[in-house]
């Protein structure tokens, strides 16, 4: 009776529009913007014009659009309908353009200063469409030399609208909207090839002879037609449907562009034109599917012997046991599963399931110009938290944006989308699989993997991290090469751990490491080609490099026991000993350990692998305590497995608060900007009892949902008498408003109450108490001013109690609960914000900030990272910022009751804390502080390389030079061919996009089609019936029938619930 | 302009019935023309090929056999296509289970036909008592047209697929109905175990 939620969504592949090299479009986002366009097109000259665009708004003009093209006159007439109870002056704009005789769509209209608030009026007349402020643009042209800008066959620009769907289908909102892409800087974008295969260099493959034949590779997604003209005939083998629609064909799109990337052989082509395509639909036209029809399909492809399988599809529910270990099972029968990261970036800690399992190849997405996409999901992995770290993922990306693939009724379609980067994975795959089918021994789920990250390339642009670009992008030919010559082994990934890398060891090189800190945590996947199942054998030894410095790191080890299916983690935890309290410098040592798998065929002797983790670190002396900043991880929970609400409650569409609350998923910019204000964060994921509160200026508690330990709050009430500091950003908490978001969830079939606000208030007072402090239960949000900043309060609490010494800031607000719960706007005057309190006698200091939004990444409308510091001022430096001086005393109206915990709550399910007992939660007994048991270092008198970082080297057969692999070498027309297509523009874009629109109805078209013909036809027959029948008789008697009339045509209304 | 009037004609309305029947008489059609679920397949191909039992073998027979399928995928058990449970070390190069392995080991298996290893839920099934039950299981899968099932050519294929946890293993979609007992070879699904509050 888990009140768990399924939601594995079918990546959206999403529709991108190009506009063709020269067309000029404005980003309505953003106000300034650069833009290149080619000067030419024959490109002779190396000058680029630079538009240097900035656009301001004009005072009281505004544009007013109508829903159709009126003549001039009409227009005038509409407006001075609209305009009847506006008692401001106004006047049309008049307009000398060769435009002028012609019916128009819009006006310009001036108005006097005084009445801006009430155009609002101007919308409801029914042929208005909309107002909008009237903007002046300003361009700037300026020629630059292209030679100073980077090399690029012929630049052309695009815009790309994003679309991003959940598939929250539970709410009953809309689930796509539209994010305007990443453009940081300028951004020339590389011709789009026209085949996503020579992107990769399959030909090089294809020409040797291997186009997929011989292997079975399954398609799990919407269906594909029986017919679809890209498919060689005979080369789909088998299709099934696992959903309750009785069709297998595809209605959406989506499963036949997948599996025309992997196996098309006309006009966009897919990988392996010869492979045996197993399609299996467990999706249904309206994107619905159940974990039960995922393990039903899941044993038919293991009973079929599939070689690859590719999933376009993820969730965020990595706790549904039954389908994570039946993706273990999937990969244990040898079968090799790739799947979707998910389109869910750039926010961090987005990873969806079944991507992020170690025994998966998850995929991220880039575009043609080899950035990584705005929509490709982010790392690390959550499932490791409060108490560990996530590991890496994705483990490759590929190309995923403006992908051409198969349409669902033949012809060609250009998507983005993981979902489109997981396929070109697959096909690649399958292809790679084909080329070696004389090994296919040693071929399994791991080996490729090994072969694919060991072979990718790392992206050019080193601002890339390791949580967003993996180990870089898929290269098919070295991948073909580092298979042919592969020995069975284990490998690591990553297979160093270099803190002082950066970018690409973001976070771990974003700040050294110093004696007394927490422990750092690597997380690092260990991959097992020997076999199925292995083990380490021994322990893992830590081997320090003497004249490195190598002792000054104590580091301990935490590892599978069994390595199944395929792979294993090792956790690197790292920490300065206590001989480097003062010292700086940089130190490196090793981690060996050794792998062991069972022999397999004829062999006698266990497969053995030994395995080198380079390490190394940056130590600095300790800093002092007032830089020093703990962040409670412990007290965070989050989706999967309960239902935590979002924290802003006009997110409708993103309900779950699933991005582990972590300073390196969603709290990353705060944690970027503590590191720029020159603190030092640390990571708690042990409860309050088991921290040095000596060691830190202030503890950092934002938007927590668990419940406390009685000995954790006395101790915290010690610590604070002691001298230690507290900033606790509080959020939403309202049982009426709990009640009003509980949904009813389709894949679980069940309704889904949350087991806490936004934070769990009546815990955080049980914490506070002591201090004479609490939250409220009341919900607001607005917009104010704080000092010089605006400041966006979107759903917070407010400060029910505080001591009277304190500093409290009070702001209007609106009453959001009041909203939520009964419809209407209620505004509420000095509500207590924000609270500062020196506790007496030396103790530390407080501070309480009712809203967490302006912190967290995931919803963020507007930043207060101004407020976090100028807290920590407070709190850690005693400084008061001069936005909080003089600021009124504020005596708090006493209160009747405290916010109580919500009758029959399901907390405890989730809880580390609390326990169900006879129906009342309890508290659990303390659990012990983690104890880490130091490796015994065996030092090595060994200086290694400066840089650690090796494009990462598999053994191979015979000591093969996997570079000197022979590759039939390509005829030189092919080659030429190649080129051409590389640089070829798409030039039928405009038809192209055409087809695509039409695509985009299709879904329509599908369902409604039959229902619209009818309602057509009947409509059609009613009319002439309705003539000939007039022009024959006239009419007896007249009754109102008006109303049957309606009923009949539009039956009954129902009223939908509204969250 | 249309006429209320013309609504209220009987006539119209027979016309307005009529079409609206077609249309469902045509929808419906349209459904029974698309295959459903593979039925065909089972009905035409599947059901014909022939069902291998498992042989009762002396155990000196049974020694003889060198070569075995096995149920490849555990991390540590694996079970042979004879019915032998062993570790992963002891099996000969022929994917047998060595001589200290056990036979139709059914230790962590319920009355209910459920067990706590996959590997001893197939070891179970391939028992020669079990076939009576099996049988059952078959010509039930038979009849609601259950592809994976019916593809089985012999009794090892049908407990390895039997034994798998599927859409009957889960309640709510997420979570097995009884988390120690999942892999059953029998025809009712596992006891559903209420989660504790």
């Amino acid at each position: 009776m888990s009140a768990q939620r399924t939601s594995r969504t079918l990546l959206l592949l999403t529709l991108v529009l190009q506009i063709l090299p020269g067309n000029f479009v404005t980003n309505q986002q953003d106000d300034s913007e650069l833009h290149f366009l080619p000067l030419s097109c024959n490109q002779t000259t190396n000058e680029q014009v630079k538009v240097d665009f900035s656009s301001e708004i004009v005072d009281h003009e505004y544009i007013v659009t109508f829903n159709g093209y009126y003549q001039r006159d009409t227009r005038e007439r509409y407006l001075t309908a609209a305009l009847r109870d506006f008692n401001a002056s106004w006047s049309v704009v008049d307009r000398h353009n060769p435009a002028f005789d012609y019916p128009s769509d819009f006006d310009v209209l001036q108005v006097s200063t005084e009445a801006l608030t009430n155009l609002d009026i101007l919308k409801h007349h029914p042929v208005i469409k909309d107002v909008t402020p009237h903007k002046k643009v300003t361009r700037t042209l300026k020629f630059i030399d292209d030679t100073l800008t980077e090399d690029v066959d012929q630049p052309y620009d695009t815009l790309s609208s994003i679309s991003k769907s959940r598939n929250r289908k539970s709410l009953s909102l809309a689930t796509a909207y539209w994010h305007s892409p990443a453009r940081k800087s300028r951004n020339l974008l590389r011709a789009i090839p026209k085949q996503i295969t020579s992107a990769l260099q399959a030909e090089i493959l294809w020409n040797m002879g291997y186009k997929g034949s011989g292997v079975r590779v399954a398609v799990f997604d919407t269906g594909l037609a029986e017919d679809h003209p890209h498919f060689k005939p005979g080369r789909i083998k088998d299709r099934t449907n696992w959903t309750h629609e009785k069709t297998l064909d595809d209605g959406l799109g989506h499963g036949t562009f997948v599996a025309g990337v992997i196996a098309s052989h006309k006009e966009c082509l897919g990988f392996a034109p010869d492979a045996d395509v197993y399609v299996f639909r467990v999706f249904t036209n309206n994107q619905v599917s159940y974990t039960s029809w995922f393990l039903d399909a899941f044993n038919y492809a293991i009973m079929k012997k599939i070689n690859v399988l590719n999933l376009s599809i993820g969730g965020p529910d990595f706790m549904d046991h039954p389908f994570v270990d039946k993706v273990w099972e999937l990969t244990a029968n040898k079968v090799i599963l790739v799947s979707a990261i998910g389109n869910d970036g750039p926010l961090y800690g987005t990873l969806n399931n079944p991507a992020d399992q170690m025994d998966v190849i998850g995929v991220g997405g880039i575009n043609f110009d080899n950035q990584i996409a705005k929509f490709s999901s982010r790392g690390m992995t959550t499932w490791e938290l409060p108490g560990g770290y996530g590991r890496m993922k994705p483990d490759i990306v590929t190309h995923g944006s403006t992908v051409r693939g198969s349409a669902l009724k033949g012809g060609c379609r250009s998507l983005s989308g993981t979902s489109v980067a997981s396929p070109v994975v697959a096909g690649a795959v399958t292809l790679l699989l084909s080329s070696v089918l004389d090994r296919f021994d040693v071929i399994n789920p791991a080996s490729m993997k090994q072969a694919l990250i060991a072979s990718a390339r790392r992206l050019p642009d080193s601002n890339v991290n390791m949580f967003e670009q993996g180990h870089g992008k898929l290269d098919l030919v070295r991948a073909y090469q580092t298979l042919r010559t592969y020995k069975p082994q284990a490998s690591l990934s990553p297979s160093y751990i270099d803190l002082t890398e950066c970018p690409y060891m973001w976070p771990y090189c974003s700040q050294p490491i110093y004696y007394g800190a927490m422990p750092i945590i690597v997380n690092i996947t260990i991959l097992n080609g020997m076999g199925v199942s292995g083990k380490i054998v021994g322990k893992p030894q830590w081997e320090p490099y003497q004249p490195q410095h190598g002792s000054y790191v104590d580091v301990a080890f935490s590892y599978s026991r069994t390595l199944w299916p395929w792979s294993g983690y090792i956790a690197v935890s790292i920490a300065v000993d206590k001989m480097a309290a003062k010292w700086e410098g940089v130190a490196q040592g090793q981690v060996s350990l050794t792998v062991e798998s069972p022999p397999e065929g004829d062999e006698t002797e266990a497969r053995v692998s030994h395995l080198k983790l380079p390490i190394r670190v940056k130590i600095i002396p300790t800093p002092p305590r007032s830089q020093r900043i703990l962040w409670d991880q412990y007290h965070n929970l989050r989706y999967p497995p309960g239902y935590f609400p979002r924290d802003n409650l006009r997110m409708k569409n993103d309900p779950l608060d699933w991005n582990g609350d972590h300073i390196h998923t969603n709290f990353k910019d705060m944690y970027q900007h503590l590191r720029e204000a020159g603190y030092f964060v640390e990571v708690l994921g042990a409860p309050f009892t088991c921290f040095d509160a000596s060691h830190y200026s202030t503890l950092l508690m934002v938007d927590s949902e668990e419940e406390y330990f009685p000995e954790e709050v006395s101790k915290l009430q010690r610590d604070i008498d002691s001298g230690l500091s507290l900033i606790v950003i509080a959020d939403w908490y309202n049982v009426s408003v709990m009640k009003k978001v509980r949904f009813y969830d389709e894949n679980t079939r069940q309704w889904w109450m949350p087991d806490t606000g936004g934070a769990n208030i009546p815990a955080l007072n049980d914490l506070i108490a002591p201090l004479g402090m609490a939250f409220s239960d009341s919900v607001y949000e607005g917009e104010f001013m704080l000092g010089e900043h605006d400041m966006q309060y979107a759903s917070g609490t407010s400060i029910a109690k505080f001591p009277k010494e304190g500093v409290i800031v009070t702001k209007p607000l609106k009453d959001q609960g009041h909203e939520v719960v009964s419809g209407d706007t209620l505004n509420a005057q000095d509500v207590p914000v924000l609270g500062l309190h020196q506790t007496p006698g030396g103790g530390g200091r407080v501070a309480l900030y009712g809203d967490s939004n302006c912190l967290d990444n995931s919803h963020m409308k507007k930043d207060c990272f101004w407020l976090l510091s100028a807290l920590l001022e407070y709190t850690s430096h005693n400084m008061l910022a001069p936005v909080f001086e003089d600021q009124e005393l504020v005596t708090l109206p006493p209160i009747k009751q405290l916010p109580e915990r919500m009758e029959g709550n399901h907390l405890h399910r989730y809880s580390k804390v609390i326990e169900g007992h006879m129906g009342t939660p309890r508290a659990r007994p303390l659990p012990p502080c983690p104890s880490l048991v130091w490796a015994k270092p065996n030092p090595l008198n060994i200086t290694a390389p400066s840089n650690l970082y090796q494009p990462q080297k598999l053994l191979s057969v015979n000591n093969f030079d996997i570079n000197h692999v022979p590759l039939l070498s390509l005829p030189q027309e092919n080659m030429a061919d190649m080129e051409s297509e590389m640089k070829e523009l798409p030039v039928k874009e405009p038809e192209e996009s055409e087809s695509r629109h039409s695509h985009k109805h299709e879904v329509d078209r599908n369902t409604f089609f039959p229902a619209l013909a009818f309602l057509g036809t009947a409509l059609v027959i009613l009319f002439m019936l309705n003539q000939y029948y007039k022009r024959r008789s006239k009419p007896r008697r007249k009754r109102p029938r008006a109303q049957k009339y309606s009923n009949l045509m539009y039956g009954r209304t129902y009223k939908s619930p509204s969250v | 302009m249309l006429r209320i009037r013309a609504f209220r004609r009987r006539w119209f309305l027979a016309l307005f019935a009529f079409i609206f029947v077609l249309f469902l008489l045509i929808r419906s059609l349209e459904q029974v023309h698309i295959p459903t679920s593979g039925a065909y397949d089972v009905e035409h191909t599947l059901l014909r090929q022939p069902f291998q039992w498992h042989p009762r073998l002396s155990d000196v027979e049974t020694a003889n056999i060198t070569t075995c399928r096995n149920s490849v995928q555990g991390s540590q058990l694996i079970v042979d296509e004879r019915g032998y449970v062993c570790s992963r070390g002891d099996l000969t190069s022929g994917g047998c289970c060595e001589g200290t392995a056990s036979q139709y080991n059914c230790s962590s298996c319920k009355a209910n036909g459920c067990c706590m290893f996959y590997e001893h839920c197939v070891s179970c099934c391939l028992h020669p008592e079990k076939q009576p039950l099996l049988e059952k299981v078959l010509k039930e899968a038979r009849q609601i047209y259950d592809k994976l099932i019916v593809s089985a050519s012999d009794q090892f294929e049908l407990c390895l697929a039997k034994c798998r946890t599927s859409s009957k293993s889960v309640q709510h979609e997420n979570s097995y109905r009884d988390p120690h007992a999942k892999h059953c070879y029998g025809e009712s699904p596992p006891d559903l175990q209420m989660a504790l509050t």
